[in-house]
């Protein structure tokens, strides 16, 4: 009957006959969910160290990534201003290739009036001659 | 002709160079964004900071105060104004200390000029003011008022006008009030700059819409560009008005005055926002977009006489090529050339420092003489000496280099003589006024002293071009000139008291030359080309001037061709688009000159008969009765078919006396006074009355008859006869007067007729005549 008082004033005889407030099953259960409770949470830090990598190598991934991306944009422009630098200097070719054709159109005149003195004087000394 | 270019790889300015000054052929100031001002030395090839302007002036324009200030000279430009963008212009001094800003403009100063003298600053604005400034920075005047911004601004060549831009419209206004404003759309885009040329008077303006042009004074296009890729943004004259250069992106180009291009660069420079020619006319600068400054100077200019062809290849090595042998020498300069004159047989090289004198004969042995001052703007050459122009005075040396004058007048400026203002032969110099444009004056070249009783030759018209014949006696020098209505006159240089004749040979004549060797002429006239092989002809026989030309079609040449020279039997023209063209004429009349200057007739009539051409007869004609070998002449006109001045020629021959003869041959060439003077001095009355009655010239001949106490009555009785062949009456006083107390007897009038001639063939035998200037061989 005594059992029966203790228990009613929640006090409670372990094996090792020592008082206690607990229960002993509640205390044992408590003692392995304390347990699971620190397994569980040691597999948690696990965890988070394996996500934590995780995360950082994607960061990393991200970093080279985005390199890379700024990487393709400016070689596309490159490649632009490149196309329109041509362009450039094809205009200044151009402009300087008309320079060339004008002087040659300039000389070319020249030559036709040149060769049309070498007629007419061989013309004349064709002439003087004959007339002598 | 080429431009050299270079380029630092740097720029020394860290912002865009807005404006650039010369100093000296060698020195170079440049103003920037940056706030600097650089100094260039390129003999040191040096680029020091002058000074470093407040924050918060940005420069625009920069002009160097003239050298020339009141006749005296200054060894080079001590102070600069400078405008710029918070509405102010800044005198400052060569070391850079700015001397004074004045509140100018509201908006950007966007230009300052100083005028030629240096007298007169006028500064333009966003606000579209142009105003008038003294020389120490005194507001004189707003002599205009505007809508919209004035991009540049120009004076005229005798400072009294100023042009500027007003949107796509030019504008010359004269300082003088109530003066005639002269304005025109010059393009289709906005005027950016513009420049105005103090020796050849053309303007020069570019603009927005890609394209420069060139105009003269009266505001008529000579050219236009094609259009660039990008806006023009910079303009500039040479100092001697023969080049031009145009900067805009990417681009320098130098272009002859006619506007067609010599050559085209396309340097790494941004668009060149300002260009300065530096005072010898030799090199360029450019003040860049990118902070550069670009420097560029003109080489391969060409040079040809004959076989001989010379090309400048640097700054100080000429290279002489004979195209006969194909040999090369090499000629080297202690210095820069400046100028080249190659003719007759001797090239005249002028560098900064010294005159080199060379001899197409000896390339090696130079003869150098010292220059007083450096920049040469003129070489002229004749047979015998050549003449140097330069920013102090005239001067005519020998090929030998002697010193031989120095012809000054009144209000002389040498700085806008060129060619077309200038002429040179062996015994003459003519120079046109710029002060006055009707007047050329005229040089004894011996002396240096005024021709003749030292008046000047005055023209009705302003006179644009003249031209001095080089062969023959200096007394009968002759000079050739263009007026403004585009006549072409002719007149001999040396005069005798009398009033010379001046006659007109030509008109709508663009360019002219005389030949070298002989006195042709030869010019464009409206779309003909022309040659006058023996322009003389119209003081001995007008009517045969058009027999003695030579005509060709012209229109192949284009809009506005220019004659260079007319060496031998050979013209070259350089047409517009800047192609030179070369012509052939016979050769025939050169020789024809050379036997009549001879006075080798048979030869020159042989010469005739064999060319079997009119023309040829025709000159011969002329210049028989020039020389007055009648004979010649005789046989010349008959070849041509003018057998009324045969006729002519044939009765002087019959004449008694050598005076009367002469006095004949005078009339022939239409002489009228010279052909009386001539008798009466003789004492031959009846011979000056006679011809005075043969020509009509009634009144001069009772005139001489009642003066000298003789043949009244045979005046009288031509008189009447003349009259009642007419069927007139007698209105004239003097005559009536005289016809009262005289009575007309034929046989008396006959029988004094008879005895005058034979008195004077009696004088004629009793004095031997001398019959070296008239040979009459019956």
């Amino acid at each position: 009957m005594a059992k029966d008082i203790l228990g009613d004033a929640n006090l409670h005889f372990d094996e090792l006959n020592k008082l206690r407030i607990l229960d002993p099953e509640v205390a044992q259960q408590t003692t392995e969910l304390k347990e699971e409770c620190k397994a569980f949470v040691d597999k948690i830090a696990e965890f988070q160290k394996i996500v934590g990598s995780l995360i950082e190598l994607v960061d990393q991934l991200a970093k080279a990534a985005e390199n890379e991306k700024m990487k393709a944009i400016g070689a596309r422009n490159l490649l632009k201003s490149i196309a329109k630098q041509r362009e450039a200097q094809q205009q200044q070719l151009q402009a300087l290739i008309t320079e060339k054709k004008m002087q040659l159109e300039r000389y070319r005149v020249e030559y036709e009036t040149l060769c049309k003195i070498e007629a007419d004087q061989n013309e004349f000394i064709d002439q003087f001659i004959f007339q002598k | 002709m080429r431009l050299k270019t270079s380029l630092l790889k740097e720029p020394k300015h860290k912002e865009l160079v807005s404006c650039v000054g010369w100093t000296t052929a060698d020195e170079l100031y440049s103003c920037s964004d940056d706030h600097h001002i650089m100094k260039w030395n390129l003999l040191t090839s040096e680029t020091t900071q002058v000074v470093k302007l407040p924050d918060d002036i940005y420069p625009l324009d920069l002009h160097w105060f003239p050298k020339t200030v009141g006749g005296k000279k200054q060894s080079q430009a001590e102070s600069f104004v400078l405008t710029s963008s918070d509405g102010k212009f800044h005198l400052i001094s060569k070391i850079g200390r700015v001397e004074k800003s004045v509140e100018a403009h509201c908006g950007a100063v966007l230009a300052g000029r100083w005028n030629y003298e240096g007298t007169a600053l006028v500064t333009v604005g966003e606000d579209g003011q142009i105003k008038i400034w003294s020389k120490s920075g005194m507001l004189r005047s707003t002599l205009a008022q505007q809508g919209t911004p004035v991009y540049s601004v120009a004076w005229g060549p005798d400072s009294e006008k100023i042009l500027y831009t007003s949107g796509k419209q030019l504008i010359i206004k004269p300082l003088q009030p109530n003066a005639k404003v002269l304005q025109w759309k010059a393009h289709d885009g906005i005027i950016l700059k513009l420049d105005w040329n103090s020796v050849n008077d053309l303007i020069l303006s570019a603009g927005e819409d890609c394209k420069y042009k060139v105009w003269d004074s009266y505001g008529r296009l000579l050219y236009s560009s094609q259009p660039h890729d990008y806006p023009i943004t910079s303009i500039a004259w040479a100092p001697d008005g023969e080049l031009f250069a145009v900067g805009s992106f990417h681009t320098l180009r130098l272009c002859d005055k006619t506007g067609w291009s010599y050559a085209l660069e396309k340097p790494s420079t941004g668009s060149i926002f300002n260009i300065a020619w530096s005072v010898d006319g030799t090199q360029i600068a450019g003040a860049c977009g990118n902070g550069h400054v670009i420097f560029a100077h003109i080489v391969e200019q060409r040079w040809e006489w004959k076989n001989f062809e010379i090309t400048l290849t640097k700054r100080r090595t000429m290279e002489v090529r004979n195209v006969v042998n194909d040999a090369v020498d090499l000629l080297e300069f202690r210095d820069r050339v400046i100028k080249a004159s190659l003719n007759y047989g001797h090239l005249v090289v002028s560098t900064s420092l010294q005159c080199y004198v060379f001899s197409t004969k000896n390339w090696n042995t130079p003869l150098i003489f010292d220059l007083k001052e450096g920049t040469v703007s003129l070489i002229l050459q004749a047979e015998r000496h050549f003449l140097l122009i330069d920013g102090g005075g005239i001067y005519l040396y020998s090929y030998e280099g002697r010193l031989i004058s120095s012809p000054k007048f009144p209000g002389m400026r040498t700085d806008i003589l060129n060619a077309q203002t200038v002429s040179l032969s062996n015994d003459t110099l003519a120079i046109k006024d710029k002060a006055d444009e009707k007047v050329i004056y005229l040089f004894e070249v011996l002396s240096g002293k005024p021709l003749g009783d030292g008046k000047p030759l005055t023209h009705k018209t302003d006179i644009t071009e003249i031209a001095l014949d080089q062969k023959g006696l200096t007394n009968e020098r002759k000079i050739a000139f263009i007026d403004k209505n585009r006549d072409l006159y002719i007149t001999s240089v040396k005069r005798f008291g009398k009033e010379q004749k001046v006659i007109k040979i030509g008109t709508m004549v663009h360019t002219l030359a005389w030949n070298d060797t002989s006195n042709i002429l030869c010019g464009l006239q409206d779309t003909r080309f022309t040659v006058w092989y023996y322009p003389n002809t119209v003081y001995v026989d007008k009517d045969l001037l058009p027999k003695t030309l030579y005509e060709k079609d012209a229109s192949e040449f284009s809009k506005n061709p220019q004659i260079l020279c007319f060496m031998g039997n050979q013209v070259t023209i350089r047409r517009a688009d800047g192609s030179l063209i070369h012509l052939n004429i016979s050769p025939y009349p050169a020789i024809l000159h050379e036997y009549v200057s001879g006075s080798k007739w048979e030869d020159a009539v042989r010469l005739c008969r064999f060319v079997k051409d009119q023309t040829m007869w025709a000159c011969l004609a002329a210049m028989a009765v020039s020389n007055k070998d009648m004979t010649t002449a005789e046989i010349a006109y008959a070849s041509i078919g003018d057998i009324d001045k045969v006729q002519y020629i044939n009765s002087i021959k019959e004449l008694p006396s050598k005076e009367s003869r002469m006095a004949h041959i005078l009339l022939f060439s239409g002489n009228i006074q010279d052909a009386e003077m001539l008798l009466l001095q003789a004492g031959l009355f009846y011979r000056a009355i006679q011809v005075n009655i043969n020509l009509y010239n009634w009144d001069r001949a009772l005139e001489l008859a009642v003066k000298h106490k003789t043949h009244v009555d045979t005046v009288l009785g031509y008189r009447q006869k003349f009259l009642e062949d007419f069927g007139k009456k007698e209105t004239n006083n003097r005559f009536l007067q005289y016809a009262e107390g005289l009575e007309v007897d034929w046989d008396k009038i006959k029988a004094k007729i008879e005895m005058e001639i034979s008195k004077e063939r009696e004088r004629a035998a009793a004095t031997p005549a001398v019959r070296t200037s008239v040979t009459v061989q019956r």
